[in-house]
């Protein structure tokens, strides 16, 4: 990456500016502002602001952004609203020292590669208030955020070791690639475990390349420049695993990386990378897309059963929808109740952060009421962070909707 | 496949999709951003000006001359079946007659002629020797009751008489230690009950006797319940006024639209401009939009484009003065220069009338009256030949020409 | 009739009005000062926003080089608010001879304007989007200027030293008394009434209007010839400094940004009358051409409004009428004794805003000379009211202050980051002044959305005051519209048009604007 290319990127950024109307229709929608006057808005932070910045940046607001990207999305003109606040929050973060906190919470498979080992102690640990407490004090994490459990094996451990015993017939519909993520590796081998055998099931064959993490956390914390290494690097992982072959992903975030924000924030225009974001495809969205053309079996087990579903921000941000939905309700007796909320104030590793703790909450606060009233057993959510959040705010457990299809198909 | 695909997410690619949803087809609604509808004012207009000030909306409707408006395609009595399909959908959320204008204040005080009207604006009609009390919120920049006031009551009625109105501004807190809330952070204050309440507690000393009051539309969001309250409080008629952009009335219609469509079984699919298309011959067979990074196609029978015209930038005109259509790069109707002119007050700016030709049936025609795809219609904003803010025609155009084109693609059209 | 005393009158309201009212009033005469309209609504605030290094005139005109070069360091020195020292650059672009930077080079030298030679690298570092095709820059000492701050921080000046500012006070008559100038009759446009102001010197700085002033006294065949340009704003800057184009001065060489947007100018076209000048659709394409020649994707940014200016060139009869732009850009001051044989009036013209100063000491100079009075120039040597603190403008200030207040304050126009109470306090000083007055000191809807949302906020908030009737509210809210859209529809495409679509459905559709009762006049002032 030249220093040319990053101000070309950013120019880009800047100049969709001047689609903004004013209409103020991303200010209606954004989470954040809904629930404090302390963020002053994606309209005021972003297009408006943008105006003023002059290298400088001034208006330390902007940090209360959680970059759950709802105002791109929202906005009918095409402006990069949440990108433009990305970027100057990247400036202001350099400008001023990042503070200590921000940097481990970045880095999730340093975090994990930590935990990992030592598993059953970081887990009392996390869950031990005085030491929470302590950690809240010294690195800035609050102290009831929710944090992920960490796992004595990793899914690439679990992977290398069924080896021989995984279902060895040659997929009939072909190869796929998985793409994990950090949180399926170390936090959440479950989802990673049944992602891949519904999609044997479905008769892929299905290539697990070693990886590493995209380096969303530390682009949200305006890390770019180590971003941009981690996504680089997770691009040719990721191609190790074949030419041209599909690429699935079950983490909407990581996958939001790959298609789309290490281009549009982090400005990586490299052929691998597009090449990459192209054939990425999000799992439910592949078996809508297979429903679609008929070749999904659906011959699903009935379940007599309604379930909160939230759409994470970060699956929004892919713009194909909501496929889960109409996927789950294929299967006879499910009926979803989407949560109609913008966020549920995670958004990444934004509401374990001390001082945006209460505001992360509050934006929560009225999915995990329609969470609470509409099943207090099992909730549904794409994205892990959401899912730790929805979790510890309702005590619901939280999965994602691969779980319901991995039932259904009689796999567990 | 899909049996039809629609693009945008206003009033007429939104109705146009339920109503397809509705008789069983398949429908994507594709929309790049929200829609328009809280970019506007909340009321179903039909025709409010032809320039003079109309009564009878349909009559007029129908006493259309210029082939090139799109009421050219309709009857009065059609317009008015469509607006009556959009109250069926939206059950206890409008009133008033198609056939009939009724003035309502806006917020300068001018007298803005309507059909239909959300129930929490009814009470503001303008009748004569109507007494106005007008509320302002000291933290809501967008309303000024003095302005509304004052205006009302200079300005004599259409049919003889006059109203009176006073303003009073009272300090309504809709969030603690913020002196410029949005209209929706009002709103959003106002589904609480409580707040209500404190509301209520700060207009009430100042009511006279045979008074109505008119607020700011911001008497709630959620609550549809918030407006009656306040109303049964107060004791008096209570009406709002629609508010410049971002408008809250609009967005408690997109937000029952949105849901309608969805429980109808569209496909909504938000963040995604359409931005290339595949054909066979004359026919289209599907769109790609441009979604996080990567082209994604959407095979489709029919294509219903309900995008708008320059307002959301699908009407595009360069530094040159060329008019284009950005999506399917239609040829379009009024798009000779100059489309501007230099009296802001005079005449209306030919700009505003460029867009897309269409033939009874919807479908978009070229210059030579032949359609351009088989099966390409068009509905809204984008139809050329309407001044619709000027004529206050938008609504009535979107409901008549969504109809139509829903009913064409199910093979319903006469 | 209302009835004045002074020693000095100064006519016309713009920079030099304004720095001639100055000196004269530190100089200890009785001042006042008329003009038609407002402060800076003429030419001082119709310019692109260029505070000169000298470097545009390193070759074409060393002399004023010189003079450009000494100005801008004491205008850093006075007027800091109303300056935000950027720097600048001359770029070479594919099109131009890259042999003309060996001229600018060696007249740089010799005019003493500071200028230094830097590689394309360094160039696009600092402005990323000028054309990676250049193929020479300099960097000079250019800044960008606000006229409007600039005229009013002079003018507040002159009045800490006695002078009185009348604006609105059109000028009918110059009395005289034998050969000697003995008044000056004014109408107050604001009330109607007649004002006379008894004095025995009349300075006439009415510039592109100068003519027809001194034929108010008589005085006749005065030819001012109005060399109209125009200027486009764009939405946001696109440059970081002013950029000019390395060429000999001509059409279309420069892009400035001023506040939040960037500024390219502009054209030369004779006016036959400076209060109809035009913006013509082959103007407004060749300033596009010349934008995307300096900035490639230009024609694709945002234009916000267009404006015109009238330069006040004193005719000269060594080259044509109809060629302006080789007229002296030097001011030319007429001693009406020696032409006409009246005594106490000089006409000045010409020049330019960056040595507003120095040719005020100039005219005053030949004043005193005339008066067989000593007295010294102090102008130079003291800091106007506001500029205090010597703090540069920034970009940044107003996000820096709403980050302070924004929680406490409404905002009134966001595009230009304006609160209610910027905006109230300076109507309470000015309580007869239009939207548009408060708008050239507030930038009032001069962002992207160009009044749609702020407009009808300014009319309410005014009205609520109680210091302004219904009448007049509404009337100046129409006046407001009418006026942002004669900059708005010449340059009307791309993402504008979207606005103005907005616009036109908040005004037309939401609000009605249009259908409020109609004035039986319109408010104009």
């Amino acid at each position: 990456m030249t220093i040319e290319h990053t101000h070309e990127h950013e120019q880009l950024m800047r100049a969709s500016l001047d689609h903004c109307v004013k209409c103020t229709i991303c200010e209606t929608q954004c989470p954040v502002a809904a629930v404090t006057p302390l963020f002053p808005g994606p309209k005021f932070v972003g297009p408006q602001a943008e105006r003023y910045r002059h290298g400088l940046s001034v208006d330390h607001s902007i940090d209360y952004c959680s970059s759950c990207g709802t105002c791109t999305l929202v906005c009918p003109q095409g402006v990069h609203i949440a990108e433009l606040n990305s970027l100057a929050r990247g400036a202001m973060k350099q400008q001023n020292n990042m503070p200590f906190r921000d940097q481990i919470i970045s880095r999730t498979t340093l975090m994990g590669a930590v935990m990992t080992p030592v598993a059953p102690v970081a887990n009392w640990a996390l869950g031990v208030k005085p030491i929470r407490v302590i950690a809240e004090k010294v690195i800035g994490l609050h102290r009831n955020a929710p944090m992920p459990t960490a796992h004595t094996q990793t899914l690439q451990g679990w992977v290398k070791r069924r080896g021989a015993s995984a279902p060895a017939k040659p997929g009939s519909r072909g190869k796929i690639i998985y793409f994990h993520g950090c949180a399926a590796n170390y936090f959440e081998l479950e989802t990673g475990q049944k992602t891949i055998e519904v999609l044997e099931h479905l008769g892929y064959e299905v290539i697990v390349p070693k990886q590493g993490c995209c380096g969303l956390p530390l682009q949200s914390n305006g890390l770019f420049d180590a971003a941009r290494k981690y996504v680089r690097k997770l691009v040719a992982d990721l191609r190790t695993g074949g030419k041209d072959i599909p690429i699935v992903s079950a983490s909407t975030s990581c996958g939001s990386m790959l298609k789309r924000e290490a281009e549009e924030i982090l400005g990586v225009a490299d052929p691998e990378l597009a090449d990459v974001g192209g054939r990425m495809v999000d799992i439910m969205e592949l078996l809508l897309k297979l429903h679609d053309e008929g070749t999904l079996p659906e011959d699903f087990a009935p379940m007599d059963v309604t379930l909160p579903y939230h759409p994470p921000c970060q699956l929004k941000s892919h713009g194909i929808g909501v496929p889960a939905t109409e996927v789950l309700e294929l299967i006879p007796g499910v009926k979803i109740k989407e949560s109609g909320v913008a966020c549920c104030g995670m958004a990444g590793t934004y509401g374990i952060k001390k001082e945006k703790y209460d505001v992360a909450m509050a934006v929560g606060k009225p999915l995990f009421d329609m969470v609470l009233e509409t099943n207090k057993e099992l909730a549904l959510c794409d994205s892990e962070t959401c899912r730790w959040q929805i979790e510890t705010a309702t005590g619901v457990r939280t999965v994602h909707p691969i779980t319901i299809i991995h039932k259904a198909y009689g796999l567990s | 496949m899909r049996d039809a695909v629609v693009i945008g997410a206003g009033f007429s690619g939104l109705v146009t999709a339920i109503r397809l949803a509705k008789a069983g087809r398949t429908v994507t609604l594709l929309t790049k951003g929200i829609g328009g509808i809280q970019l506007g004012q909340g009321t179903i207009d039909i025709f409010g000006y032809n320039p003079d000030r109309v009564t009878d909306p349909l009559a007029a409707v129908d006493a259309i001359t210029d082939g090139g408006h799109p009421y050219a395609h309709f009857s009065g009595t059609e317009v008015a079946a469509a607006v009556r399909y959009l109250a069926e959908l939206l059950p206890d959320v409008f009133v008033g007659d198609p056939a009939r204008n009724v003035l309502l204040p806006t917020a300068v005080g001018a007298l803005r002629p309507t059909a239909l009207v959300p129930t929490s604006m009814a009470a503001g009609e303008v009748t004569d020797g109507k007494k106005y009390l007008i509320v302002g919120l000291a933290r809501l920049k967008d309303f000024y009751p003095g302005l509304v006031a004052e205006n009302l009551g200079r300005t004599p009625l259409p049919g003889g008489g006059s109203v009176t109105a006073r303003a009073v501004t009272v300090d309504f807190v809709a969030r603690e230690g913020e002196a410029d809330s949005t209209g929706l952070n009002h709103a959003r204050a106002l589904d609480d009950p409580d707040n209500r309440r404190k509301l209520v507690a700060l207009v009430k000393p100042h009511l006279a006797e045979g008074e109505v009051v008119g607020l700011p539309a911001v008497l709630g969001i959620h609550d549809t319940a918030a407006w009656t309250d306040i109303q049964t409080q107060l004791g008096v008629p209570v009406f709002e006024i629609p508010l410049p952009p971002p408008g809250v009335p609009g967005m408690r219609i997109n937000e029952a639209l949105t849901r309608l469509a969805k429980d109808a079984g569209v496909r909504v699919i938000v963040g995604n401009r359409v931005v290339d298309h595949a054909a066979d011959g004359t026919t289209l067979t599907g769109v790609v939009v441009n979604s996080a990074g990567s082209k994604t196609g959407h095979a489709a029978k029919a294509v219903v484009i309900a995008t708008g015209g320059f307002e959301s930038g699908n009407l595009h005109m360069d530094s040159y003065g060329t008019v284009t259509e950005k999506t399917f790069g239609l040829p379009l109707a009024n798009a000779e220069a100059p489309l501007v002119h230099g009296d802001y007050w005079g005449a209306d700016q030919p700009l505003f009338k460029v867009g897309v030709a269409v033939d009874d049936a919807m479908r978009v025609v070229g210059s030579d009256g032949a359609p351009v795809f088989g099966n390409l219609y068009a509905a809204g904003g984008i139809l050329a030949g309407a001044t619709r803010w000027r004529e206050k025609s938008g609504e009535g155009i979107a409901l008549a020409s969504a109809v139509r084109a829903a009913d064409s693609i199910l093979g319903e059209a006469r | 009739m209302r009835k004045l005393e002074a020693d000095v009158v100064v006519i016309g309201g713009g920079s030099t009005g304004a720095g001639v009212v100055r000196d004269v009033a530190m100089r200890g005469f009785k001042a006042v000062l008329v003009d038609r309209v407002d402060l800076a609504q003429g030419t001082s605030g119709r310019f692109h926003g260029l505070l000169h290094s000298g470097g545009r005139y390193v070759v074409s005109d060393p002399h004023s080089a010189t003079e450009c070069a000494e100005e801008n360091e004491i205008l850093k020195r006075i007027q800091a608010d109303a300056i935000e020292p950027t720097g600048g650059y001359f770029v070479a672009t594919p099109t131009d001879d890259p042999e003309y930077g060996d001229r600018f080079k060696t007249g740089a030298e010799a005019t003493g304007v500071p200028v230094n030679e830097v590689s394309i690298a360094e160039l696009l570092r600092r402005e990323p989007r000028v054309n990676p095709k250049a193929t020479r820059a300099f960097e000079t000492l250019d800044g960008s200027v606000d006229g409007w701050q600039l005229v009013w921080g002079a003018a507040h000046s002159a009045e800490q030293y006695g002078a009185k500012i009348l604006t609105y006070h059109r000028v009918t008559k110059i009395e005289r008394q034998g050969d000697t100038v003995s008044a000056v009759i004014c109408t107050d446009d604001k009330t109607g009434e007649t004002v006379q102001i008894g004095c025995s010197f009349v300075l006439n700085c009415a510039a592109a209007w100068g003519g027809q002033v001194a034929a108010m006294a008589d005085c006749h065949g005065v030819e001012v010839v109005p060399g109209a340009g125009i200027m486009i704003a764009m939405n946001h800057r696109l440059v970081n400094t002013p950029v000019n184009r390395l060429t000999y001065p001509a059409d279309g060489d420069i892009i400035v940004p001023v506040h939040t947007v960037s500024i390219i100018g502009t054209t030369d076209q004779k006016a036959e009358d400076p209060d109809r000048l035009q913006i013509s659709y082959e103007e407004v394409q060749q300033m596009m051409d010349c934008g995307e020649q300096l900035v490639p994707g230009f024609r694709q940014s945002r234009a916000l409004h267009a404006w015109a200016g009238a330069r006040p060139l004193v005719k000269d009869s060594r080259v044509s009428a109809t060629d302006t732009r080789h007229m002296s850009r030097g001011m030319s001051i007429i001693d009406h004794s020696e032409r006409d044989g009246l005594k106490g009036l000089l006409t000045i013209a010409g020049g330019k805003l960056t040595t507003y100063r120095l040719m005020a000491k100039k005219v005053v100079d030949a004043m005193c000379e005339q008066l067989g009075e000593q007295r010294e120039c102090r102008t130079a040597d003291e800091v106007v009211p506001g500029s205090e603190k010597h703090t540069f403008y920034s970009v940044s200030h107003r996000l820096h202050d709403r980050e302070e207040d924004r929680l406490s304050e409404q905002i009134l126009c966001e595009c230009e980051l304006l609160t209610k109470k910027m905006f109230t306090d300076l109507q309470d000083e000015q309580p007869l002044a239009t939207f548009d007055d408060l708008r050239r000191q507030l930038r009032l809807g001069m962002g992207p959305c160009q009044g749609g949302f702020c407009s009808v906020r300014a009319t309410g908030v005014s009205h609520d005051r109680g210091k302004i009737d219904i009448e007049r509210a509404t009337g100046l809210l129409r006046l407001f519209l009418r006026n942002r859209w004669i900059g708005l529809w010449p340059i009307l495409n791309g993402d504008q048009v979207r606005q103005t679509a907005l616009d036109d459905w908040i005004f037309e559709g939401t609000l009605d604007i249009g259908h409020l009762p109609q004035p039986a006049e319109e408010v104009l002032r």
